[in-house]
């Protein structure tokens, strides 16, 4: 049996010896491929991790369920010697070991799939399936073994490709491929589908299931996401607030008690279930503001942009989209098809290398610094450490990076008129600080989100850019965040959300586009919206 | 005034002499450059390579001094460069220090070494002899320059394909580059950035005393405390002319090489240049030649900034 | 703590030793290593750990030196009597130091601009040349009462070290040139451009009657058109002092306290989002960049019309180091305008001690050693105190699984 040879930590080739009879059992008294006791890790006052118990098994796919700041991440970072655990014990294959590092870590079989990848987006294919491993380079080899494990799960990548011109979703198949490369007896995924199309996302889970019953591997998946846990996984561990609440065998559990497990309580407001991924909109309705926006005038007009990058690669083509006061429009797709350039253009940080962006019908300086500022765009980057705030200042300067001059009296900045205008929006936006002059890097991610909320809100902006606005936050901040977005629609801001959460846009957006390889590919109103049709969109078919 | 200009270029480029001239500069920059490059592979923008060559050279002269082999004075050049590169390695890749403050120190602390070292210690020494290769040596126009040297000239051939060997051609190599590219990455791959960094300089520290070296012991002959000056970021610049590519350096070498031998070449050709504008002349080559190209390579991401886990 | 790593591009280094802290929280994924907005880690070491380890870091640095001096034969006791003598100890030593602190602390104040911009401006000593030809230019053309040709022959400092920082900034917002390698090796081209104009009478050179022939110097400032001195206490310093402190406090301001600095100080931390809200780096940066070479020339015309080095003459070889020890003098004092009047104090003594040192028959340049190691030994501490907090705290996880 595979899963009993494991002692030496590596074992044969990829294929390994495989029983595919055996591997479906519930194998309850099977050793577990790895577990870790009473992990316990604290940064600061924040507990990470409390005393975690979690066991992955031979031929089974766990899944690891918690919202954001659950402690999902920091066990996986401990799973791979990246974070060492305060307390506890880790065990593989019955022997108790510490992992200082990735190094260590992948000597005793352990390999991750990233979230964002560890790939080097210069490098070849090849190069970096080789990256991380020791012993004399081998170029002939290494291609090989691409090419083989390519083709045994179907994954269809060209080892000499370079990864930085690879579409995301095949680097995540390099990242797969460098993972099983050094055969691994336990794979950990981490939120392994936000990258992938419905399509995309169902090859990846027969590929974790040829994985887990043919080769008797152990996986573990770790998400946010409840309705991929249910489909793709044997059993579940759920953690709330570094704790682990609950342990399951998937086929015996509901959506609803997961999502309950998970938060901690009955999960009856609806955009808590929307984040949670468990409502039925079609069944229950979407919280679509209630605004008249087709008699409003449109206050965003995107006409034929396009923008190259400095290799010379397509990022946004020919791309045309507009938006009304008091409307939401939702542009949906996939990470990584041109999202981030459209939120940087509307951030002014890029310039067109064709079209025009215009704001109530005044044409924008495209890529000069603060024009769409100024135009009245406010924007929700997608990262606020990129272009949305300053960590080493203030909370109050965070809030004036913008309208500094209106601040200015006699040559100097009246810092006690900033410290007030601080003081008043930490109240309105509820800002958890020590006050206006506590450092920005002080506060947690949710809190440094809700300061540049209330920057882009108070300047009254005509158009609200918000890019992927409740990623990284948790089921309460993402419910402030969808209220605070459908106000504004309400107050006569025209929205602009940028997400890869689908349930989201289904929930908020008036209208919806589809974005894929940089240009809008199709589009309905929500009422029209059919998910089948709008995940082939995604997937780049016109559908 | 351009017909001079042209004329003149083409006395150089028909002067054996003038290549003789130019090959000497460009080798000198070529053992920096191609450490360099290697450094700069692994995301250090190395600007104390200036100290490096210098603690090079000076050591160089008194290992010849003291030892009176001139196998031992590189050795003892080797030693002090790589002093330096430990130096500049530790406090960028190790302390998190600043790249270019770290560089700069050295390179003022350096000279003041030097100098006052110079002041204090007494030596000499004498340029090493040349050796012919057979047949190459007799190629018209270029065959001395290239074949006609100080054993320590021949050194190039060696380390220059050496360098391009390691980087592309073994592991270290591949994570050496990861190590500039990505960091984040390679760290999570399980690579010691900051290791293969501080190793990346490592090497610049080696090629430069070699460099040094052959400054002072084929070059010039002597040392004295502004044998460098300021060469050493024409050598840096080098890298970046080729684009981060080992063979555009080595032309951005051969280019600079062949602009630093202006002061002892063109008089020799009978022409009367300004002394200063010729002394320029080399710095603002490189200036105007960054001016064209800077905008047109791409730099390894990681270039110049610090790598710190958890840091992005 | 002020700014720390940019995490952009390559051209928009800090050069402030690295002092984060706070870790990225981004990394996987956002607000799961805080969520009640404490810091990740705590600072493990108090304020008597921190100074006691700059003293050891410095002792070690003079230590070094000592070494050094007895290595070569010479009485490192005596050296350091002498640097103290030539510094402080001797009368109207105090004068002296001051008046070379002049320049390092206008060189440090513009340093301390750029940085702030996010920019590495090193070439200084280039740019301080230039201002000091400049000066020399107006200085010895202009005939006009002495406070005019003084305050014009300032003008014309800061106007020609704004000029060589300005190639180095065209260079970089028009063609991406890093400033870091332009500004370095435009030294070397002011070195040259100065000599050439320093070899012509319509420029720089003094008429040929009283000079050598072929010797390089330009003509010598009238007595009316210097900076007056003043006597303290014994001690002789030019009035240029007041002002370096005015500009210090005036820099300190504009900073701290404007929409400009603000601004400056945004694009030095974070580029994209400045350009987001406005502020055009091109813009921004290339005035910090300005302002800083300004001050380098602001500082040559000091020292050419002080009359602490030279004779109120333009020479070859006119800025020795004093741009180099500047930039120093703003590194040591971390971009903070006050340190940086403590750093120039400083580091004039050493320089101003190293005249006193040929009585010990140790080569003067021994002081360049010592300073140099001083900034090395400077640079340890606040990088060490960042990493050890960050180590402590892994090792203090490690034991205990």
């Amino acid at each position: 049996m595979v899963a009993d040879d494991h002692s030496s930590g590596t074992h044969g080739a990829v294929a390994g010896s495989s029983d595919p009879a055996a591997a479906p059992q519930r194998a309850a008294r099977r050793r577990a491929a790895l577990r870790l006791d009473g992990v316990t890790k604290t940064y600061g006052a924040v507990t990470a991790c409390d005393r975690v118990d979690l066991e992955l098994v031979p031929g089974r796919i766990h899944g690891v369920l918690g919202e954001n700041g659950a402690g999902k991440s920091t066990l996986m970072k401990i799973m791979i010697g990246l974070v060492l655990p305060e307390e506890g014990v880790i065990t593989i294959d019955g022997d108790r070991v510490r992992l200082e590092d990735p190094t260590d870590a992948a000597r005793y079989g352990i390999g991750m799939v990233h979230q964002h990848f560890s790939l080097v987006e210069p490098l070849r294919v090849w190069e970096n399936v080789a990256l991380g491993e020791t012993g004399k380079l081998r170029p002939a080899d290494v291609r090989n073994r691409v090419g083989e494990i390519s083709e045994r799960y179907g994954l269809d990548v060209d080892p000499d490709d370079v990864v930085g011109e690879l579409p995301v979703g095949m680097r995540q198949r390099v990242e797969i491929i460098k993972c099983l490369r050094r055969d691994p007896t336990i794979l950990i995924f981490d939120e392994p589908t936000s990258v992938l199309t419905p399509a995309e996302s169902e090859g990846l889970f027969e590929t974790l299931r040829q994985v887990v019953d043919e080769e008797g591997r152990a996986v573990a998946l770790v998400s946010h996401k409840l309705d991929e846990i249910l489909h793709a996984t044997d059993e579940v561990t759920i953690m709330r607030q570094g704790q682990v609440v609950d342990r399951v065998v998937t086929a015996d559990t509901t959506a609803s008690a997961l999502a309950t497990a998970m938060v901690g309580r009955d999960v009856s407001l609806r955009s808590e279930r929307v984040a949670l991924g468990v409502v039925d909109t079609a069944a229950e309705g979407t919280e679509i503001p209630d605004t008249h926006p087709e008699d409003e005038p449109t206050v965003l007009e995107l006409d034929g942009v396009t923008i190259r990058g400095r290799d010379g690669r397509t990022l946004l083509d020919d791309l045309s989209l507009s938006v009304r006061a008091g409307e939401i429009v939702g542009v949906a797709g996939v990470e990584g098809n041109g999202q981030r350039p459209l939120g940087d253009l509307l951030s002014s940080l890029t310039a067109l290398d064709d079209g025009e962006v215009r704001v109530r019908g005044a044409t924008v300086a495209a890529g000069a610094a603060g024009a769409m500022a100024t135009a009245g765009i406010g924007v929700i980057p997608e990262d606020r450490h990129d272009s949305g705030v300053v960590l080493d200042m203030s909370v109050a300067e965070n809030m004036a990076l913008i309208d500094a001059p209106a601040f200015q009296r006699r040559g100097l900045l009246q810092k006690s008129a900033l410290r007030e205008r601080a003081l008043h929006l930490i109240d309105d936006f509820d800002i958890s600080c020590s006050g206006p002059d506590a450092p920005l890097s002080s506060l947690s991610g949710g809190n440094q989100q809700r300061v540049v909320l209330a920057r882009e809100l108070s300047a009254s902006p005509a158009v609200l850019v918000a890019a992927q606005p409740t990623r990284g936050l948790d089921v309460g901040a993402i419910e402030y965040m969808t209220d605070r977005l459908r106000r504004a629609a309400e107050d006569g801001v025209g929205i602009l959300l940028i997400s890869s959460e689908l349930e989201e846009i289904l929930d908020l957006a008036h209208r919806i586009v589809v974005i894929s390889s940089g240009r809008i590919i199709g589009e309905m109103s929500r009422a029209d919206a059919d998910l089948d049709r709008i995940g082939m969109l995604m997937g780049g078919q016109a559908a | 005034m351009f017909g001079d200009f042209f004329a003149a270029i083409g006395d150089i480029l028909t002067s054996e002499s003038a290549y003789i001239n130019a090959f000497t500069f460009a080798v000198f920059l070529a053992f920096g450059a191609s450490g360099e490059w290697v450094a700069e592979k692994s995301g250090t923008l190395n600007i104390s390579i200036e100290a490096m060559f210098l603690a090079g050279a000076f050591a160089a002269a008194v290992g010849l001094d003291r030892s009176g082999s001139e196998v031992t004075a590189l050795l003892f050049a080797i030693g002090a460069s790589l002093l330096v590169a430990l130096v500049q390695a530790h406090m960028s890749h190790n302390l998190a220090a600043n790249q270019f403050v770290v560089g700069l120190t050295l390179n003022i602390l350096v000279l003041g070494l030097a100098s006052f070292l110079a002041s204090e210690l007494e030596f000499t020494t004498t340029q090493s002899d040349t050796i012919a290769i057979p047949l190459l040596s007799d190629i018209p126009l270029i065959g001395s320059a290239l074949f006609d040297r100080a054993w320590l000239f021949y050194l190039i051939y060696a380390v220059v394909p050496i360098c391009w060997w390691i980087v592309y051609r073994t592991r270290w190599g591949l994570e050496l580059r990861a190590s500039g590219e990505n960091p984040q990455s390679a760290d999570v791959s399980g690579i010691d950035v900051n290791k293969r960094r501080r190793q990346g300089i490592y090497v610049v520290g080696i090629t430069s005393g070699v460099g040094g070296a052959y400054l002072v012991l084929a070059a010039v002959g002597q040392f004295e405390d502004s044998i460098v000056g300021g060469r050493g970021f024409i050598a840096l610049t080098a890298v970046i002319f080729g684009g981060w590519t080992l063979r555009g350096t080595i032309a951005g070498c051969l280019l600079f090489g062949l602009v630093l031998s202006f002061r002892l070449s063109l008089p020799g050709l009978g022409y009367e240049l300004n002394g200063d504008l010729l002394a320029a002349a080399p710095f603002l080559v490189t200036i105007l030649v960054m001016a064209v190209f800077a905008a047109r390579v791409r730099p390894p991401n990681g270039l110049a900034q610090p790598f710190i886990r958890g840091l992005k | 703590m002020s700014t720390g790593f940019d995490r952009d591009q390559v051209e928009a280094i800090s050069l402030t030793p690295g002092t984060h802290e706070h870790e990225d929280p981004t990394d996987f994924h956002a607000g799961e290593r805080r969520s009640d907005g404490t810091p990740v880690h705590s600072r493990f070491v108090g304020i008597g750990e921190t100074v006691g380890l700059y003293v050891v870091c410095v002792v070690i640095a003079l230590a070094l030196s000592a070494l050094l001096v007895e290595a070569t034969g010479g009485d490192s006791g005596a050296v350091f009597a002498a640097l103290l003598d030539g510094s402080i100890r001797g009368p109207g030593r105090v004068g002296v130091t001051i008046g070379v602190a002049v320049p390092l602390l206008l060189v440090a104040l513009g340093t301390i601009v750029a940085t702030r911009a996010g920019l590495v401006n090193i070439g200084q000593e280039g740019q301080l040349f230039m201002g000091a030809a400049f000066a020399t230019y107006v200085g010895t053309e202009l005939a006009a009462p002495g406070p005019i040709v003084i305050i014009c022959l300032m003008i014309a400092g800061a106007i020609g070290g704004a000029i060589w920082a300005g190639i180095a900034s065209v260079l970089k917002y028009r063609r991406n040139v890093p400033e870091v390698l332009t500004t370095l090796l435009l030294v070397t081209v002011a070195a040259q451009a100065v000599g050439y104009g320093l070899k012509n009478q319509w420029l720089l050179l003094a008429p040929a009657e009283g000079r050598a022939n072929r010797q390089q110097i330009s003509e010598q400032l009238a007595e009316n058109d210097r900076i007056p001195r003043i006597t303290w206490f014994g001690n002789e310093f030019p009035t240029s002092v007041f002002f370096a402190l005015a500009m210090t406090v005036l820099v300190g301001v504009v900073l701290a306290a404007t929409v400009w600095g603000f601004r400056v100080r945004m694009l030095g931390q974070n580029p994209q989002t400045a350009h987001r809200a406005g502020v055009a780096a091109s813009r921004y940066g290339g005035a910090a960049m300005l302002i800083s070479g300004g001050f380098a020339g602001l500082a040559g015309g000091a020292m050419l019309a002080g009359g602490d080095f030279g004779n109120y003459t333009l020479v070859p070889g006119f800025p020795s180091n004093i741009g180099w020890t500047g930039l120093l003098v703003a590194l040591v004092a971390r971009q903070q305008v006050a340190g940086a009047v403590i750093a120039a104090l400083v580091f004039a003594s050493l320089r101003t001690g190293s005249g006193f040192l040929a009585a010990t028959g140790v080569e003067r340049r021994v002081t360049d050693v010592v300073q140099g190691l001083l900034v090395l030994a400077l640079l340890i501490p606040p990088a060490l105190l960042f990493l050890r907090a960050r180590r402590r705290e892994l090792a203090a996880a490690g034991d205990r699984t």
